[in-house]
């Protein structure tokens, strides 16, 4: 991490010679003058516009107005407004309207909030002028000072599986400080493993092709409930909702409800919870709470009977649940779920799974968690007989 | 010799581009501002003409209230006149005083327009001298 590191150091000077930016801040200032005194303009106009709007309304009031009226520029004639009620207002390009008071001061309106948007469009403008002005002075003040850009090659970290966990890298996140990492660095790698394994699963069952649909959900809802189950087995620290939480929120790949997962993570616990149930019935005590694979993966087995252990430990309550009712339960969602939603199916195929080969699951069992399924699809028509 | 020949030649051109052109636009736009006014009195004398002519006793104009909005007006008696003699007064005249002012109005402005002519001209003039100099001072003087 602490290799060195190739840069640039790169004073700011060099990129934003000072003058220059002095003189682009100058520009831009002058820019910001024209704007300025446009804005004045139309400001003037919109002054006028209220006060002619306000004579407008007043004129009406009298039959006649003595005025002087003008006799081109430099000349007068005393007389009097007649037909006060009566304007003619250019619409422009030539065309005249004749309307009433009320009528123009409608007409006057409008004009006055056409030039109301103007105004506003240009002191919009000015705000960027000045924005720019102000980045421009202080790029030369630092420049002037000898700022110093420093640029450095990123360096990829180390471990690979930090980067799986972390998706899109973040070299910049603080390295959590002892127990913490380490905690951090166990959860990573058993992450990844889930992540590698999954990716296995997934295409071993791609390759096997879509021999049984139902298979095939069983089978992805398998290896979501081990790859659940196996998180929430191997850490003992923690809660196994805090795991459920965290997979969903670092797993990039299935795109799984939360809930549906928590949901299906509940059911799973309280499937192994039924089975063992059975199982104790069947055969004994602990000795079944091993060999309790409820699925075709083998490896996968292992790790959820570890699970199951593991819950079961923490949650007898959920063993109190009949069989049955657990089963109906998941039968009833199971119409409503889809591939993504696997427990249904796999409920039913662990129930009969346990009783039909516990020689097998204590097997393997004491598999490593690296190995594969032989052919998981094969396995599954296996124990529907 | 060449280095001082130089600077002389810049300072001759500085003094043209800064002081020379400048007050040639000044003085040129003030002589039209005089040709604008002399316009007006014009245009005033040959319309009071008219109405002499026409015996016009009474008007209706319309009048522009601001930002092009107009209002009928009627003029009853069009005897009187009030003229702008500058600075801000207007004074009331019959039609023939109105014409005798405008007049000798005009006769002034004729003599502000011939001034200012005349101080264009100078202004001018002195470009053309500077510039010569430096002529003569770039090239060889037997080029003319």
């Amino acid at each position: 991490m602490q290799e060195p590191v190739k840069g640039t150091v790169t004073p700011l000077a060099s990129l934003f010679p000072p003058e220059e930016a002095q003189k682009a801040s100058k520009r831009v200032q002058d820019a910001l003058a024209d704007r300025q005194s446009e804005l004045d303009l139309l400001q003037g106009f919109i002054a006028d516009n209220t006060a002619l709007v306000n004579l407008v309304q007043r004129l009406p009031d009298e039959l006649h107005h003595d005025i002087m009226v003008p006799f081109g520029k430099a000349a007068f004639f005393p007389g009097r407004l007649v037909h006060t009620n009566e304007f003619l207002v250019l619409l422009g390009e030539g065309y005249y309207a004749e309307r009433t008071s009320k009528q123009t001061v409608e007409i006057l309106n409008r004009r006055g909030n056409a030039l109301e948007s103007q105004v506003d469009s240009l002191k919009a403008m000015m705000k960027d002028l000045k924005a720019e002005v102000s980045f421009f002075d202080a790029t030369a003040a630092e420049a002037v000072e000898g700022l110093v850009e420093i640029r450095e090659d990123y360096v990829e970290e180390s471990s690979s599986e930090r980067v799986i966990e972390r998706g899109p890298p973040k070299p910049d996140s603080p390295r959590f400080s002892g127990e913490d990492s380490m905690k951090v660095a166990a959860e990573d790698e058993e992450y990844a493993r889930m992540m590698l394994r999954f990716d296995e699963l997934e295409k071993e069952e791609l390759a096997a092709g879509s021999g049984d649909e139902h298979d095939e959900d069983e089978h992805n809802e398998a290896d979501v409930d081990h790859s659940l189950s196996q998180l929430s087995g191997d850490h003992v620290l923690g809660s196994l909702e805090e795991r459920q939480v965290r997979k969903p929120l670092h797993h990039s790949k299935d795109e799984y409800a939360t809930t549906e997962e928590l949901l299906s993570k509940k059911h799973f616990e309280e499937d192994f919870a039924n089975q063992l149930k059975s199982k104790i019935q069947l055969e004994g005590l602990k000795e079944q709470s091993v060999p309790k694979d409820s699925d075709d993966v083998s490896h996968g087995k292992s790790f959820a009977n570890r699970a199951t252990q593991s819950s079961s430990h923490g949650k007898d309550n959920i063993q109190a649940l009949p069989t049955s009712k657990a089963e109906t339960s998941v039968q009833s969602s199971k119409p409503a779920t889809d591939s993504l939603k696997a427990f249904t199916g796999s409920i039913v195929e662990h129930t009969r799974n346990i009783q039909m080969n516990p020689r097998e699951q204590a097997a393997s069992s004491s598999q490593s968690s690296g190995s594969q399924p032989t052919k998981p699809v094969s396995r599954f028509k296996m124990q529907r007989r | 010799m060449d280095g001082l020949i130089q600077q002389k030649v810049q300072r001759f051109e500085e003094f043209v581009d800064r002081r020379l052109k400048p007050d040639l636009v000044h003085a040129i736009a003030e002589r039209d501002k005089v040709f604008e006014q002399q316009e007006v009195f014009s245009n005033l004398r040959r319309n009071i003409e008219n109405l002499e002519k026409n015996s016009v006793t009474s008007l209706q104009t319309m009048v522009n209230l601001g930002s092009e909005v107009y209002m009928q007006a009627e003029v009853p008696d069009t005897q009187r006149i009030f003229v702008d003699i500058g600075l801000g007064f207007h004074v009331e005249f019959t039609w023939s005083e109105a014409l005798k002012y405008i007049s000798i109005k005009e006769e002034s402005l004729a003599n502000q327009i011939q001034e200012y002519t005349r101080l264009i001209a100078s202004i001018k003039a002195q470009i053309k001298i500077v510039c010569e100099g430096i002529r003569e001072l770039l090239q060889l003087p037997a080029e003319r």
